[in-house]
């Protein structure tokens, strides 16, 4: 069970590691893909927090990004390998036109977690570590403290400028 | 396996946290933590790669719906 915990941590590092490169890299700080992003990263800068932060926050939100693809992908790998990845990668980037978006950093963040976690799975790990590392990583971003996680994302976000 | 165990108590603790949240701009991502974990736990109870397409759809429907409520909020299109 302890096994199982370690795991999971390390789960949640390496996808946090993955979707935060992934939608900086696609710029998600940059601006508010829809009205509603915006929003929400006004009223996190309202708190305290980091317009950038908040926007790549919003973002989230708003449409299925590189975090959504990770997500599904795991799930993809647990219930059918890579195949089932590539068909979350699919689901992600239809989720994505839906919601108003290219689609760019959730299908890339699918596709490429896709591989991690098969990669990962061979080397001891479960997928359903990276499940719920995933929701763990999230967790840390949008669930904890809107104020320190919007500061180092627009940390983060300078450096990539 | 703990893993289903993890994602329910943060289901959870998201959820109350969107409650408690007054700010609607920040209940959001409380929200979003929410979405996540139960898209985690519906693949983590039933392994069928039927789950994979109904978490999908889920946490697809779910973001559209975070969107509106964030669109209506803001008052609607950026101009």
């Amino acid at each position: 069970m302890l096994g199982e915990l370690l795991r999971i941590l390390a789960a949640a590092i390496i996808t946090w590691l993955l979707f935060v490169s992934v939608d900086i890299f696609f710029r998600l700080p940059e601006k508010g893909g829809v009205s509603g992003a915006s929003a929400v990263a006004r009223d996190i800068q309202a708190a305290g927090g980091d317009i950038a932060g908040g926007t790549m926050m919003g973002n989230i939100v708003s449409s299925p990004d590189a975090s959504a693809g990770t997500l599904l992908a795991a799930c993809g790998v647990y219930v059918a390998g890579i195949p089932g990845g590539l068909i979350a990668a699919a689901l992600v980037f239809i989720g994505n036109r839906i919601c108003h978006d290219p689609g760019y950093a959730g299908t890339t963040g699918a596709v490429l977690a896709t591989f991690v976690v098969y990669g990962f799975t061979q080397v001891g790990f479960a997928a359903t570590d990276f499940i719920a590392g995933m929701v763990i990583a999230i967790l840390s971003i949008q669930g904890l403290s809107h104020l320190h996680a919007s500061r180092l994302l627009a940390r983060l976000w300078r450096v990539r400028q | 396996m703990i893993a289903p165990y993890l994602v329910a108590v943060v289901a959870v603790f998201a959820a109350l946290r969107a409650i408690l949240e007054k700010n609607t701009g920040r209940k959001l991502p409380y929200a979003n933590v929410m979405n996540f974990a139960i898209a985690a736990s519906i693949v983590l109870l039933l392994n069928h790669p039927l789950s994979l397409v109904a978490a999908a759809a889920y946490f697809v429907g779910s973001t559209l719906e975070a969107n509106a409520i964030a669109s209506t909020y803001a008052g609607g299109r950026d101009q």
